[in-house]
C-alpha cells in the first residue's frame, strides 16, 4: 500500500513541557488511522502541526513523497469545535473556503452544493452559519474540510460533541469518505475507533506508546482467557465447581485462563468429556478496545 | 497575491453584513457637514435655544473657510480616529480569539494576501469616509464661508491621508501582533496620546508622522516649510510599509495562537 504522510521525530515543546515527544508513524493511502489517547496526550498538538497551526520543534512531516513546506494544499482540517462567520450563510462559506483551497473558481459553488447535500446540509445551505445547531455546524465543518477533496482528512474530536444519532450520521459520512480519502482522527470515543480504524495510534503524555492495526494491537493485548459456552448457568457453574483451574462464570458462559499452554485444552476437554455437562462451544475472549486503552495509557 | 480577491471580498462581505462600510463614513460625513453649519449658524442658534439674557451681544470671529475645514479635521482627530482605532482593532484579534480564523489558517493562503485584504478594507471605508466628510465639509463651506484654493485642498486632502494610511497601519498591526484588548490600548496611544505628546514637546523637532495633520492644515493656509514636511510624509510612508510588513509577520507567527 502506498504511503501518503510520514511523519518522523516529530516535537513540540513548550518551554521545558513537550506536548508531543518524538512521534514517528505513517500513513498508507486510503486508510483510516485513529489517534487514541486520554486528554493533554497531544492529539490535538499532533494535528494542528498537520495543520499547519503550529510549526514543529523538531522533526519533519512528508506528504506523497514531497518534504513540501506547505502542505496545506493537500489537507482538510475539522476541529473539535469549528467557528464559523455567523453572518455568511452555509453556502457562501463552503464556496468560500473552496475557493482559498484552489477550487477553481467557476466550479467552487457547484462544489460547495455537491459537499453540502453530500453531509446533509442541501436545505439549510442558504441559512446563516449563525442559526446552526452543534450537530449542523459538525456538518458544515466536515463540508469545509472536504469541499476541495483532500487527499488527508485530519478531525479533532469528529463527533465528540453529538448525541447518539449524529454521531452515527457523521461517522456514516466518513465511511463513505474512506473508500478516497486518508482520514486521521482523533478520539475517546473508542466504539468509533473500532468501527471505522485500519490503524490505532495510543498516545500518551506526548509520546506514541502503541501503534499497529485493530488486529495487531489486539493479539498482542490478547487476554489469556477462553469463554466455554454451557447450555445453561448451572451447568457453567457446574463446571467451575469441578474445575481445578483458575475459572469464573458469567450465566452460561465459564472463564478459563490459559496462559503459557498451561493449563493445556486438551486437559480442559478431557475433564468435559468424563462429565455429563454440555459444552457448544469454545472462544478465545477478545480484549475490547477500551481494555486496552485502559492497559496502553496505565502502563509504563 | 494568491487568494487576495476571495480574502477581499469576504472582508467585504463582512463590513457591509455588519455596517461598517456605513456608520463609519456616515461618523465623518456628520463631522463634515456640522463642521461648516455649526459655525455659520452658531449666533442663531445661541439666540434660539441659548436662553440668553435680553441684550446679551456675542462677538464671533471672522472664520476663513480654511479654518472651517481645519476645525472639520480637528474633530477627525479626536472623535474619528477613535472611531477608527476602536472599530478596527479587532480585525485580526478577534478572529484569531474566536477561531473563525483557524478554518482560514488551515488553507494555502498567503498571510501578506490576508492582511493586504484586511488593509484594503479598513483603506476603503477609513480614507473614503474621510474623503467623502470633508468633500461634505468643503461643500458647505464653499456656500457658506467662501472657496479654497483648489490645489491647496488637494494638497491638504492628500497630506490627511498620508497621516490615515499611519494611523490605519498602527491598528492593523496592532491586531495582527497583539490580542483585541492590548491592540485597543496600544493603538489609542500611538494615535492619540502620542498626537497629544507631539503637539506638547513637538517644538523641539520638526520631522514627525504626528505632525503630518498640522501640515495639512499649513498647506491649506499656504504657509508651510518644504524640508520637514517632505521629510515627515516620507518617514510616514516607510513607517507605514513596515507596519504593514509587520502585520504580516505577526499575523502568520501568532497563527498557533488562533483558538482550535
Amino acid at each position: 500500500m502506498k504511503t501518503l504522510l510520514y511523519m518522523q521525530g516529530l516535537t513540540k515543546e513548550y518551554g521545558k513541557e513537550k506536548a508531543v515527544d518524538n512521534i514517528t508513524f505513517s500513513l498508507n493511502k486510503n486508510t483510516s488511522t485513529a489517534l487514541i489517547g486520554p486528554n493533554g496526550a497531544g492529539k490535538t498538538t499532533t494535528l494542528s502541526m498537520l495543520a499547519g497551526l503550529l510549526k514543529q520543534t523538531t522533526g519533519s512531516i512528508v506528504m506523497d513523497g514531497e518534504d513540501t513546506k506547505d502542505i496545506r494544499k493537500m489537507i482538510g482540517f475539522l476541529p473539535q469545535y469549528p467557528q464559523f462567520y455567523t453572518w455568511l450563510t452555509a453556502l457562501e462559506f463552503t464556496e468560500m473556503v473552496a475557493k482559498l483551497s484552489g477550487v477553481e473558481p467557476k466550479m467552487a459553488k457547484l462544489e460547495a452544493e455537491k459537499t453540502l447535500e453530500f453531509v446533509g446540509l442541501g436545505s439549510a445551505k442558504n441559512k446563516k452559519t449563525g442559526t446552526f445547531s452543534g450537530g449542523m455546524k459538525q456538518r458544515l465543518g466536515l463540508a469545509q474540510a472536504i469541499v476541495h477533496k483532500p487527499a488527508l482528512l485530519l478531525l479533532d474530536e469528529p463527533v465528540s460533541a453529538l448525541d447518539p444519532i449524529g454521531r452515527r450520521e457523521i461517522m456514516n459520512l466518513l465511511k463513505e469518505l474512506q473508500a478516497n480519502t486518508t482520514i486521521l482522527y482523533s478520539t475517546h470515543i473508542l466504539n468509533d475507533a473500532e468501527e471505522m480504524t485500519d490503524q490505532l495510534l495510543f498516545l500518551r503524555k506526548g509520546k506514541l506508546v502503541e501503534q499497529g492495526s485493530m488486529r495487531e494491537v489486539r493479539e498482542k493485548y490478547a487476554n489469556p482467557l477462553y469463554k466455554m459456552y454451557f447450555s445453561s448457568s448451572e451447568e457453567a457453574a457446574l463446571f467451575v465447581e469441578m474445575s481445578p483451574w483458575p475459572t469464573r462464570q458469567e450465566g452460561p458462559v465459564a472463564f478459563i485462563s490459559i496462559e503459557d499452554g498451561k493449563p493445556k485444552m486438551q486437559e480442559v476437554l478431557l475433564k468435559l468429556a468424563n462429565s455429563n455437562l454440555s459444552l457448544s462451544k469454545v472462544e478465545r475472549a477478545t480484549a475490547s478496545l477500551e481494555e486496552i486503552f485502559l492497559q496502553v495509557v496505565n502502563k509504563g | 497575491m494568491s487568494n487576495f480577491s476571495f480574502l477581499f471580498q469576504k472582508e467585504w462581505r463582512e463590513n457591509v453584513r455588519n455596517f461598517k462600510i456605513l456608520w463609519i463614513p456616515l461618523v465623518f460625513l456628520l463631522f463634515g457637514i456640522s463642521e461648516p453649519l455649526t459655525n455659520y449658524y452658531l449666533p442663531q442658534i445661541l439666540a434660539s435655544v441659548g436662553n440668553m439674557p435680553e441684550g446679551t451681544v456675542f462677538q464671533f470671529p471672522e472664520l476663513s473657510p480654511e479654518q472651517i475645514l481645519m476645525s472639520t479635521i480637528s474633530q477627525y482627530q479626536l472623535i474619528g480616529m477613535l472611531v477608527v482605532t476602536l472599530g478596527f482593532a479587532g480585525i485580526i484579534a478577534r478572529e484569531r480569539k474566536s477561531g473563525t480564523a483557524t478554518l482560514l489558517y488551515v488553507r494555502p493562503i498567503s498571510y501578506f494576501s490576508y492582511v493586504n485584504s484586511k488593509l484594503l478594507v479598513m483603506i476603503t471605508i477609513v480614507i473614503g469616509g474621510v474623503i467623502v466628510g470633508i468633500l461634505a465639509s468643503l461643500y458647505y463651506t464653499n456656500i457658506l464661508f467662501g472657496a479654497v484654493d483648489i490645489g491647496a485642498f488637494f494638497g491638504f486632502l492628500g497630506t490627511y491621508i498620508a497621516w490615515l494610511l499611519f494611523v490605519i497601519s498602527i491598528v492593523l498591526f496592532s491586531s495582527a501582533a497583539f490580542t483585541t484588548g492590548i491592540a485597543s490600548t496600544v493603538s489609542v496611544v500611538f494615535v492619540l496620546f502620542a498626537q497629544i505628546i507631539d503637539a506638547l514637546l513637538g517644538t523641539y523637532w520638526t520631522i514627525s508622522p504626528w505632525k503630518l495633520p498640522m501640515y495639512a492644515g499649513q498647506i491649506l493656509n499656504g504657509n508651510f516649510d518644504m524640508t520637514p514636511f517632505v521629510w515627515s510624509i516620507m518617514i510616514t510612508l516607510i513607517a507605514s510599509i513596515v507596519l504593514i510588513a509587520g502585520a504580516g509577520y505577526f499575523a502568520k507567527r501568532n497563527v498557533s495562537k488562533a483558538k482550535i
